[in-house]
């Protein structure tokens, strides 16, 4: 029998080490395409002020992908050590796509990261640029193979369980990168990035201007990063949109403790703005709803229907239900493989094995089941609601709150009256965290809204954590918590430092009130 | 000879992106989404720098003309 402690404990190790990591990835994602951006205005109009810029913030960048590299790869060795089911169950599907992300997009991003970053007097301007896109591409090509990997887990497409070697089997690889949660999650995520790298430019910048330091580059920077960022929010609410059309369907109950929805009720349904809900008594308190909007925004019509807790429930009942023989027939497989009845009576129900793997926690001979452990596990079929309900939203104001912010930037961008608003710099500047939460919160939302299960329906988390004890689970999360805030404080004095030197170009720091020497100051070199 | 080599290329380029935009178009239109969405982005950006060089270039140009006329 599993230990819960331990499972919360693997839970938690693997959620702090992600969300540590996650820190790094979006402005690595983002940022080799703003460099890119950056390099090929050098490369078009030969001034060399672009170049200035790009080295500038590609410095910035690799401190940060240093750090994103060091954290990320602890997580691949956390799948075996800490969720050794989890890893023998999936691994023949889950370990694919991790293969080919360092095979292929990490070994690409690594490689030309170093001649991105030392090739500027070896290579051709355009030579140069080209490296530069092929780190934008690798890295972003990392980002698909990883979260096609975690997709599989929100919507296992693509394989089956083999009864004859008690595995997930792969059995279609297409299948597996064309699901439409892969698709969707993929841009979602990493235009999630170039939000985060454009409000980090533009912060940046921001700073510079309001201490009237490097203007010749902050001015062109704020410029480009407003206007990436504009474009990227833009993008990301919309696709966030199309990630939870997808999501509705793939994971209702993920959706119901998304929009706090106890009850299905009939449509058009409300949108609980705000509320307070409560997972004993399963309902709300304190809501502030918007008429009609949910039907509006999960199901784009005014007459869709969304299942609510309730529903969601009584069907996880039924699917237990079904599940129970398909458990007892494995069991009967697994000490005599080539039993027919066993094996007709587990394809009779292997859709709903995993459903029988949730009550199994409460009753090891899953066949002698009472109805108030089915009842539990059934409960167990629903995520915590109220830090789903709240991740959401704030991910969603944040997103908003980024959206209103760019549209007003590139307003003062484009009528080049930035430098006068000095109350909006000093929210630019405030503005840095606010993506970095965002993304957070989005993982939240995904990861602890696919709970009970680390892959939906088909496997329980409580099932797929290593037997460790207790005390190694401590010892080795307190290492690696002090490991990554170390981590994370190295990178903010680096970031830090690197910021209040500036960019390395013997041009002082200091501007006279922007003046036309300044504003021209690429000209005189380009 | 240099420039027709350059044409033949460019032009296979262009046909297999025209390829994998059916491809990728079919099967995974977020995909192809993407990539068209990044392209568009990451050239506006460009743009929009350029658009601030040419801003302070005819603010230059301005200011030394109402100097001349003064």
């Amino acid at each position: 029998m599993h230990d819960m402690n331990v499972v919360d404990l693997s839970r938690l190790q693997f959620a702090l080490t992600a969300l540590y990591h996650f820190l790094f990835v979006p402005l690595t994602l983002g940022m080799t395409f703003m460099l890119a951006a950056m390099e090929t205005v050098y490369v078009i109009t030969g001034r060399e002020i672009y170049k200035r810029i790009t080295q500038f913030w590609g410095k910035l960048f690799l401190i940060n992908f240093a750090l994103g590299v060091a954290t990320g790869l602890t997580m691949e060795f956390e799948f075996g050590t800490n969720w050794s089911f989890y890893s023998s169950f999936v691994g023949d599907i889950f370990g694919a796509p991790l293969a080919i992300e360092g095979l292929m997009a990490f070994f690409l991003e690594s490689t030309f990261v170093g001649l991105m970053t030392f090739g500027w007097d070896r290579l051709r301007p355009g030579q140069h640029l080209a490296v530069t896109y092929l780190v934008a591409l690798g890295s972003n090509l990392s980002a698909l193979w990883i979260l096609i990997a975690n997709s599989f887990m929100q919507l296992p497409e693509g394989a089956h369980f083999n009864p004859a070697t008690m595995r997930m089997e792969l059995t279609s690889l297409s299948d597996l990168i064309f699901s439409h949660d892969a698709q969707a999650k993929f841009v979602h995520t990493s235009i999630a990035g170039y939000v985060t790298a454009a409000v980090f430019v533009a912060g940046v910048s921001a700073w510079y201007l309001l201490k009237n330091r490097h203007t010749d580059l902050a001015r062109r920077s704020f410029r480009m990063a407003v206007l990436f960022g504009v474009l990227a929010t833009a993008g990301v609410i919309t696709l966030g949109d199309a990630l939870g059309f997808v999501g509705a369907q793939a994971q209702p109950t993920k959706l119901a403790a998304m929009e706090g929805l106890w009850k299905t009720e009939p449509a058009p349904m409300p949108f609980n703005l705000i509320a307070f809900p409560s997972q004993k008594y399963q309902t709300n308190y304190g809501e502030i709803q918007v008429p009609y909007a949910l039907s509006l925004l999960v199901t784009h019509s005014l007459t869709g229907n969304v299942p609510g807790v309730d529903e969601l429930e009584q069907d996880a009942t039924q699917r237990i239900r079904d599940g129970i023989p398909a458990v007892s027939a494995l069991k009967t497989l697994s000490a005599n493989p080539g039993d027919p009845d066993a094996l007709a009576q587990f394809h009779a129900h292997e859709k709903d094995l995993g459903y029988g793997f949730l009550v199994q926690r409460y009753a090891p001979d899953v066949t002698v089941a009472t109805d108030d452990q089915i009842a539990t596990a059934a409960r167990d079929a629903i995520p915590q609601v109220a830090p789903v309900f709240w991740s959401f939203r704030l991910m969603v104001a944040l997103g908003l709150a980024m959206l209103a912010y760019f549209v007003l930037a590139v307003i003062y961008t484009m009528r080049n009256i930035v430098e006068r608003k000095r109350w909006f710099l000093v929210i630019a500047v405030w503005m840095i965290p606010v993506p970095f939460i965002a993304c957070e919160m989005g993982w939240v939302v995904a990861e602890l809204g696919r709970q009970p299960w680390t892959v939906f329906g088909v496997l329980p988390t409580w099932m797929s954590a290593s037997t460790h004890s207790v005390g190694y689970m401590i010892f080795s999360l307190i290492g690696f918590v002090t490991l990554y805030t170390i981590f994370i404080i190295v990178e903010m004095y680096l970031m830090v430092r690197a910021i209040r030197r500036g960019p390395d170009d013997g041009h002082d720091a200091h501007s006279p009130h922007t003046s036309q020497a300044a504003r021209l100051a690429g000209y005189a070199e380009g | 000879m240099k420039t027709f080599l350059l044409f033949v290329l460019l032009m296979f380029i262009a046909m297999l992106v025209i390829v994998m935009a059916v491809i990728l178009g079919d099967a995974g239109a977020w995909y192809f989404a993407w990539l068209v969405g990044t392209a568009m982005i990451v050239l506006i950006a460009a743009a929009g720098g350029v658009m601030l060089d040419a801003q302070d270039e005819r603010r230059a140009q301005a200011s030394k003309g109402s100097a001349g006329n003064a």
